[in-house]
Parts: structure tokens; sequence; C-alpha cells
């Protein structure tokens, strides 16, 4: 979705982006790839809530989540599928990693203030 | 047997697909090409009163570069199979980031999401597909660019990409935002790649400077079409002003509405109005800070009593004009004293500014939204309903207060035949106007549901019949859209797209466009 960029590139994410060059590189033979450094990596799930979740979560567009103790399982759920209006979330806007994270921090966050 | 996949393409047998699969698997690797329900199920998830199934994708494939597409669209045309691209696939109530017809293969750009480059003295950026507004918000905080983007509604998960080549619009100065892109870099049907206009000549610098380049001006024909997949996108930024001044106009009277566009129109021509401004009636506001349920019971469309007393008790306008100054503060304050002197006149007016409302939500992501901000509450549209039910009609209309009623008259007939709220705006251009309606309606009411279908069928085939076209639809629609327009354009889009996509391997359907 958003998040870091090209300067701030932690070395796990640079680490994954060389290795995709290298699978690329040999399903392709000797045709040049250009690099598939992302542009951008979630860091934590506070980040993926604050930059995705908050703008209708905290702003009364949709319910409140976090303080409720809610289910991971439950929210990992409802990002990939949506919820009536809510969108549905692919893995490719947050990774299942991030997910995972992101489930966890809004399971465990205290209430909004 | 059942099939493994959920859907296949048109035409196009399961060994066949397996087949393009494998090679897909073999330019992405296994976990880039997703073919599972469970992989799937963001993909088919829609806000249009159609069943799932008729936009169920049978793959997503997750690419990240120019070389990649390259090879995908070569293994499309071996083996007839049609891809429909996304770049962030928040195109909500327009189809999101389901394909638009069952079977076809998304290709997914988000992944594919690298700022190139931000120029800070020319004011203009160049990126890949996937980037998001947030991502450049957060990277001209970053950089410490005095830079604004122009920005539509979902904002932070939506980008310029896609929302410009679907030539959806923003709210700043910048808004119409197809006026604002400069250079592409396009992958065609047969793999070649295009950077049009000055990105054509190898050591140029001035791509995202001039829009015209030499020869016929290319840049059109991508753009709410499928002649090719976009992979690089320039556009221009607004230099942040030193003063920005949103404010709001209440008017209490739905005929209100001609004077406010006689008003607005010269405003917005001689550039002392110089943003997209909004004339949002109470029904598009509404569920920012009412229940549908404390002003209806039962079924059917809202009253305009109770609209009357929906907005005094909110303290809104049954039409709530909102637009903004920018510049110095000596423009400001003159062009406001020219703004409140013009819409002044006849005493109908109640202005309010920043100072005036405090906190208040309405005025607030209006505010946001006018200086490119990232603020998604203009979908509390969707708790106005309840149900996630969303289409967008979106037809054209003329600067000219009498026709604004007009079509404001002719949506609210047909809206109450069907029992759906009038929940409309005008966003202010110069010469016109995109009238925007958000049919909202409960997709958990089959009955609800199939009314809204009906509704958004006579709303296309009355407004057109009355010359009024759509500037946009959704997914849903597309074909019955296009049936507006004369049979000749149409068949220039086909002929077009004969020409570049001779297998009709990208997006068929798109804006009614086939082989």
């Amino acid at each position: 979705m958003c998040g870091m960029t090209t300067s701030r590139h932690s070395a796990r994410f640079i680490l994954a982006a060389v290795v995709a060059i290298g699978i690329a590189a040999r399903v392709a033979g000797a045709a040049p790839e250009e690099a598939t450094q992302p542009g951008f990596a979630w860091k934590d799930g506070a980040e993926v809530y604050a930059k995705v979740c908050a703008f209708c979560h905290d702003t009364a567009v949709g319910p409140t989540l976090r303080g409720r103790g809610l289910d991971p399982t439950y929210i990992q759920l409802i990002v990939r599928h949506g919820n009536r209006a809510m969108p549905a979330f692919r893995a490719s806007e947050i990774d299942d990693q991030s997910l995972e994270k992101l489930a966890e921090y809004v399971s465990k966050a205290e209430a909004n203030k | 047997m059942a099939s493994k996949y959920l859907a296949l393409p048109k035409g196009v047998s399961e060994a066949t697909f397996d087949a393009a699969v494998k090679e897909f698997r073999g330019v992405l690797g296994e976990t880039h090409v997703l073919t599972s329900a469970e992989q799937l199920a963001p993909y088919a998830k829609v806000m249009m009163p159609v069943p799932e199934a008729n936009h169920t994708p049978s793959a997503a494939l997750l690419a990240t570069t120019v070389e990649q597409i390259q090879k995908i669209v070569g293994i499309c045309n071996k083996h007839k199979v049609p891809i429909w691209t996304i770049s962030t696939g928040k195109n909500l109530g327009y189809g999101s980031a389901a394909p638009a017809e069952r079977g076809q293969v998304v290709l997914d750009l988000h992944r594919m999401n690298r700022i190139l480059e931000v120029d800070p003295d020319l004011c203009y950026a160049l990126v890949e597909p996937g980037v998001t507004y947030k991502q450049l918000y957060d990277y001209f905080k970053e950089h410490n660019y005095a830079l604004w983007l122009s920005v539509p509604a979902p904002s932070a998960i939506a980008g310029p990409t896609g929302n410009t080549l679907d030539r959806g619009v923003g709210y700043t100065p910048y808004g119409e935002h197809f006026m604002n892109a400069c250079g592409m870099e396009v992958v065609l049907a047969n793999g070649e790649v295009l950077r049009t206009a000055m990105g054509g000549l190898p050591k140029s610098n001035t791509w995202q400077c001039f829009k015209w380049g030499y020869g016929p001006y290319l840049d059109g024909i991508f753009t709410q079409s499928n002649y090719g997949i976009v992979t690089k996108f320039g556009f221009w930024l607004q230099p942040a002003p030193p003063v920005y001044k949103p404010f709001l106009i209440q008017y209490q009277h739905e005929e209100d509405v001609v004077e406010i566009v006689e008003i607005m129109r010269p405003l917005r021509l001689s550039g002392v109005i110089p943003n997209s401004g909004v004339i949002a009636h109470a029904l598009y506001e509404a569920g920012l800070k009412a229940k549908r349920s404390d002003y209806v019971s039962g079924p059917g469309s809202i009253s305009d009593e109770a609209v009357r007393r929906l907005a005094k008790d909110h303290n809104m306008g049954i039409w709530n004009v909102t637009a903004a100054l920018y510049g110095t503060k000596e423009q400001v304050d003159v062009n406001w004293k020219i703004v409140t002197d013009a819409f002044g006149k006849s005493g109908k007016a109640k202005f309010l500014t920043q100072e005036d409302v405090g906190d208040d939500p309405q005025f607030g992501y209006r505010a946001a939204l006018m200086r490119g901000g990232m603020d998604l509450r203009e979908f509390n549209l969707y708790n106005w309903r309840g149900g996630g039910g969303s289409l967008w009609f979106a037809p054209v209309c003329q600067t000219r207060g009498s026709e604004t009623l007009k079509q404001m008259a002719m949506a609210k007939r047909i809206l109450t035949k069907y029992g759906l709220d009038y929940t409309g705006e005008f966003i202010v251009g110069m010469r016109d106007m995109h009238h925007i309606l958000d049919m909202l309606f409960d997709r958990t009411d089959p009955e609800m549901t199939k009314a809204a279908y009906q509704c958004f069928d006579e709303l296309i085939a009355t407004f057109s019949a009355e010359g009024y076209g759509s500037y946009r639809t959704n997914t849903a629609f597309m074909d019955k859209v296009a049936d507006t327009y004369d049979p000749i354009q149409r068949s220039v889009n086909r002929t077009l797209k004969q020409a570049l996509d001779p297998n009709g391997i990208l997006a068929p359907g798109k804006s009614g466009i086939r082989l």
C-alpha cells in the first residue's frame, strides 16, 4: 500500500530482491532483467494500521478496532475478503507476513484515546 | 470433473490454461502466480449490483518489471489468454480490482511501486503503476519537498497511474488529472515498449515537461482503453502555495443550484477560484453526521421534507459549495473579496471558513482533499444506506445553472422510482461539471440490488437520450455506456484495437472495446 521509500530499504528486502532477480534471470535465459528492488516494504503492523486502516477505522467511517481484543484470524479474514463497504486488501498490497503482524497489532493494541 | 481453477477465460480450455499458468510461473516464480480461491478472494470483491461470479478472475499475476510484463503478453498472445491490468485496484464503485469479464487473468501491478523521479524545481513526478498517493505524500515529507498532490476520495489507498488512466479527478487546481499527465511508458500487446511524446528521444530531459512531443499525441489512447499496459507514468505537481484558504458556502433550497453555478462559472473561468470546487447536496454529506434511520422509516427514498430537517439539525446546507483560494496573502485576500461579493449579492449564501467551523468533519475532509491531503472520510457515504452497494453514475453537465437543475431533477425522479436517494454532487470544472451520483444500495438485500441495477440502467438510458453522456462507468455497464455514443466512435476504437492488439489479449471489454 504505502510505506518506506528506496532510501530506507531494510537489508532483508534488498536480499529478497536479489534472490528474485536470480530466479527471473534463470528462467529468462540471458535476457536482462530490470532491478526488482521494491518501492516500499512494510515495517510492522503499526505502520500498516496507520497508513491504511486508520483512515477509516479512526475516523468513524468504519468501526473502531483497537482495544477490542479482536481475534487475529478474524482480522486477517476480513482484510482479505472485505466486509460490506470495506474493500478487500490483496497480498500485493499487504503481504501475508505483514498481515499477520497487522492482525497481531490490532488485536493487542490499546483502545483509541 | 470440476476445474482446479475458479474460472477460465472465455474460449480457453483448461489444458491450454494449464500451459499458460506454467509459463507465467516460469517468468514470475510460483508464489507470484495466484490461482487458489483463498488467494483470489480479494480480487472478486465488488460493490456493483451484479453477482461476484460475473467478475471472478481465473488467476492473478504479480509482476514487478517491464521485462516480466513483456514476457507475460507474449504468453497471453500464444495461448489467447486475456489479462485485466490493475495498479492499486481501489477503483471502488467502478469495479475495484475485479476483471471486467469472468475468467480474465488479473495483472496486478501494485508491487511495481518505485517512485522513479520527483523534480522539486519543475514540479513533476515519474512513478510506476503501483505507487500510491500516500507513498508519494510520505516521500515529499521525508524529502521536505513543498509539493502538493491532487487526489480522488480514496486518496491514501489509491494511486496516480490508475486514477489518471481512468480519467479520474481530484479537488485541487490540478484536479483534472489527465490534463496534468505528462509522458507514459507503455508495453504494447506485441511486447514493444513505447515511450510517448518527448520520451521517444533517447537523451531528452523534457519527457515530464512537455506533453505533446512531435506528431500525433498518443497518451490519450491509453486512457480508459485497452491498447497497452502503462508501466511508467509522469505527472505534474502543484507547488505548495504560501497561503491556502478553503471555504464552504451553504444554500438552503434545491433550486439555488442555478444561482450557485451562474456565480461559480465566471469565477472558475477567470481563475479567481482555481480548483475543482464541489457543489454537494446535503445527502452527499449526510453520512458524516446523521443516521438515515433517524429520518426514514420503511422502504423508499428519503423525502424532501426529511432532507430539509436533516440539513437543519446538522447545520448543513441543502447545497454545500466547497472551494479554496491559493497564493500569497494579498492574492487570497483580493480573491476572497471577489468571491464573497459575488456570492453575497442575493443574501442567500452563508459563508464558513476554517475559523468558523473548528473540527467539523464535513469541512475537514473537504479542506484536506482540496490540498491533496490523505483523507477517506468521504466514504462516510457508505454509512448512509449501509450494506456495501455503490455505483457511481457520472454524467457530464455544462457549467450552466439551468442544466444543473434539469439533471438533478431527472436523477431524483428516476432514483425515487426505485426507492433510492439522490446522493449527488457537481465537481465544477470550467465549462463542464462532473455530476457525480453515488447510487447507494444495500447489497445484502436482493430486491434492492435488483432495483439498483435497473435504476442505473434507466439513468444511463434517460440521460443519454437527453444528450448527457457518462464520462466514466463501472465494469458492469461499460458496453451499455459505450452504446450511448456514436457507432463511428466505437468503430474507430475497434480499428485501433485490431491494429494494436490483434489477439485481443488486453482487457477485453474495457470501455466496451473488443476485437
